[in-house]
């Protein structure tokens, strides 16, 4: 029953995830994050002067524009544009930088499933690259429940069609102890919460609070690749 | 708030380009008649193209749809472009409206391959009167390093290049009921391309006495005036722009024609080249997905092969910096993974190949048998990281 993932992944499998460096020239910061044939270009444009009407002058504000594949700006776009702008919201130090706008530009170059996930995680890359000062990572998820009450992690398109239900959750990235001795990784997992959630379908409580645990492990592996990639060239840029 | 995005060069920066201009040196090394380093490569979809040329970088995407067919043709499909200034290009495009620029690119690239008839519309009739397939190019501008027009244009024509419409049989009691079948079930058609365009865009400096190709950002900032031929291969002129600017005369235009036929046959030539090589790896791999009761000590060298022509598809040079960045990054991704102790049963593995390579597939022999020894495939599977090391030192 758990083979018949295609592919030949396990539940608790993560396609194989890259993020590309600043591909692009002009922006200030940009990532190319793909989670297997799901590949999403974020790019940042640095603080601008002046807010627009209706924001907060106290505090930054961040601007995100979604850029499907095939032209047309509909409702979806527009309700990943605010699931991202509230997201992105909450892990960036607002007060830094009050009155100003950050742009964040999105362009969808591959859609096969957990896409809102994927971009999550290459705005908070971009982010990062492009220096704005954040509290700490965003790490995005998609987990998927199967009939039997299995989750699965990061859906394709394919399963996410089939599937009964399933969520797309943001964590927190993982901390890591000053101190060398071994995070006590059970403690550390519970207080650290969740920024976002977004179900699709229906799904009992039990399911929703497996799909929150199995999802936080999984975090962890990707805010450890986050930390080791994110971190490697900023002293010195090689 | 908007148009204080609009970068101005400095009358430093004006004075040193009009200057050096004087003397056939461009800012960035190259000679007046040189076209900046041209990349393509394609997406894991028929029909998307990513070119870079220079910094600019522009990514195309073909889709086609049965529609109706216009009163006026009845048997004739349409083809549309749609062009995006994203944002993520310049600060200076606003999301939303298209600005003039945006238009301007849109109908230049729409009148070079539409009304020089490029791409073959009466192939794309099914029923005539009733329904026709309509390609769709959306041309998506990720980076503005100057010279969209060309750029773009050599985007529109790698997607269609590749773009693989599905096939579709009409039957039914009166013969009008079409039935589109799955790619799987058959393999879909492509396009019939004529002839390639190939937009070439020549900028003015000086009162018209000097004119380079392949404008900069910062050159375009700066120049007079501009003009773009779109010419083939084969000489024809599809379309000509020059929309105000300075004045040029008649015999230096006719000198940018001569120019611009001899740099439309050189990109012609590298797109035909980029589009087989792509095509032909292509082939290759359907071959190879062929269910076979392979034993699995042959699975091993089909896979690494598989990744090699993968990675010629993918990375069509390595010289690239953010390709090197990109090399340098992933392998703490992965590598740090396999180091890890797998305390639940879960990793970002690399089976990567065995499972990336199924747009096609699903749940085949040759995967199963993949997921089950991960420690000999993680062997024989080199990691992503370790696959484009492999093109890097082959080149």
């Amino acid at each position: 029953m758990e083979e018949s993932r295609a592919g030949g992944r396990n539940p608790n499998q993560l396609r194989p995830f890259s993020c590309t460096r600043n591909p692009l020239e002009r922006a200030h910061g940009s990532a190319r994050w793909s989670q297997g044939d799901t590949i999403v270009l974020a790019a940042v444009y640095g603080p601008k002067p002046g807010t627009r009407k209706g924001e907060n002058p106290e505090k930054a504000s961040i601007e995100v524009v979604w850029k499907p594949m095939i032209g047309q700006i509909g409702k979806q776009e527009k309700e990943y544009e605010m699931t991202l702008k509230r997201t992105l919201q909450s892990i960036c130090l607002l007060t830094v930088h009050p009155n100003t706008t950050t742009s964040v530009i999105l362009q969808v170059v591959g859609n096969d499933g957990s896409l809102l996930p994927c971009a999550i995680n290459a705005c908070c890359a971009a982010l990062v690259f492009a220096g704005i000062p954040l509290k700490h990572l965003a790490v995005a998820i998609g987990c998927g429940v199967l009939e039997d009450g299995e989750v699965i992690l990061d859906t394709t398109k394919a399963e996410e069609q089939q599937l009964k239900s399933f969520a797309h959750l943001v964590f927190p990235n993982s901390r890591k102890s000053a101190s060398s001795k071994a995070p006590n990784q059970k403690e550390e997992d519970s207080e650290r919460g969740l920024i976002t959630s977004i179900t699709h379908g229906v799904m009992s409580e039990d399911d929703y609070f497996s799909c929150i645990e199995r999802g936080l492990a999984a975090s962890s592996r990707i805010s450890d690749f986050m930390r080791t990639t994110l971190q490697k060239q900023a002293p010195g840029d090689v | 708030m908007e148009h204080q995005q609009r970068w101005r060069p400095t009358v430093n920066e004006r004075e040193f380009i009009e200057r050096a201009l004087q003397s056939d040196l461009r800012v960035d090394g190259r000679r007046p008649f040189d076209f900046r380093r041209l990349k393509i490569l394609f997406g894991r979809e028929d029909g998307s193209a990513e070119v870079q040329l220079g910094d600019t970088r522009v990514m195309g995407y073909a889709t086609a749809q049965l529609v109706q067919p216009y009163k006026d043709r009845p048997n004739e499909g349409s083809l549309a472009i749609f062009t995006e200034f994203s944002p993520m290009a310049d600060p200076a495009f606003e999301p939303g409206r298209p600005g003039e620029s945006a238009i301007e690119l849109g109908r230049v690239i729409d009148r070079g391959l539409r009304e020089s008839r490029a791409v073959d519309m009466e192939s794309l009739c099914v029923v005539a009167g009733k329904h026709v397939w309509s390609i769709r190019v959306d041309l998506h501008i990720l980076d503005n390093g100057g010279n969209l027009i060309d750029a773009a244009n050599i985007a529109a024509l790698a997607a269609l290049s590749t773009f693989r419409r599905p096939e579709c049989t009409v039957g039914g009691e009166d013969g009008q009921q079409v039935t589109i079948h799955d790619p799987e079930v058959r393999d879909p058609l492509p396009l019939t391309i004529h002839h390639l365009p190939i937009a070439v865009t020549f900028a003015y400096f000086g009162e018209g006495n000097i004119m380079v190709i392949d404008p900069t950002y910062k050159e375009e900032a700066v120049m007079g005036g501009r003009m773009t031929a779109t010419i083939n291969s084969n000489g024809d002129v599809c379309a000509i722009q020059k929309a105000g600017g300075e004045g040029v005369m008649s015999s230096v235009i006719m000198q940018c024609l001569r120019i611009a036929s001899v740099k439309a046959a050189d990109i012609t030539s590298k797109i035909k080249n980029e589009v087989s090589t792509y095509t032909s790896a292509k082939a290759l791999q359907k071959v190879k997905r062929l269910p076979a009761t392979v034993p699995q000590k042959d699975n091993v060298p089909d896979v690494a092969m598989k990744e090699s022509t993968d990675g010629a598809l993918e990375r069509q040079s390595t010289k690239a910096s953010s390709d090197v960045r990109q090399i340098s990054k992933e392998p703490l991704s992965i590598v740090k993974d396999n180091k890890q102790e797998d305390v639940e049963p879960m990793s970002t593995e690399c089976n990567p190949e065995v499972k990336s390579k199924p747009r096609f597939t699903v749940g085949e022999p040759d995967e199963t048998q993949g997921a089950i020894s991960p420690k000999s495939l993680k062997d024989a599977v080199k990691p992503k990281h370790k696959r484009k090391k492999k093109q890097h030192n082959k080149n």
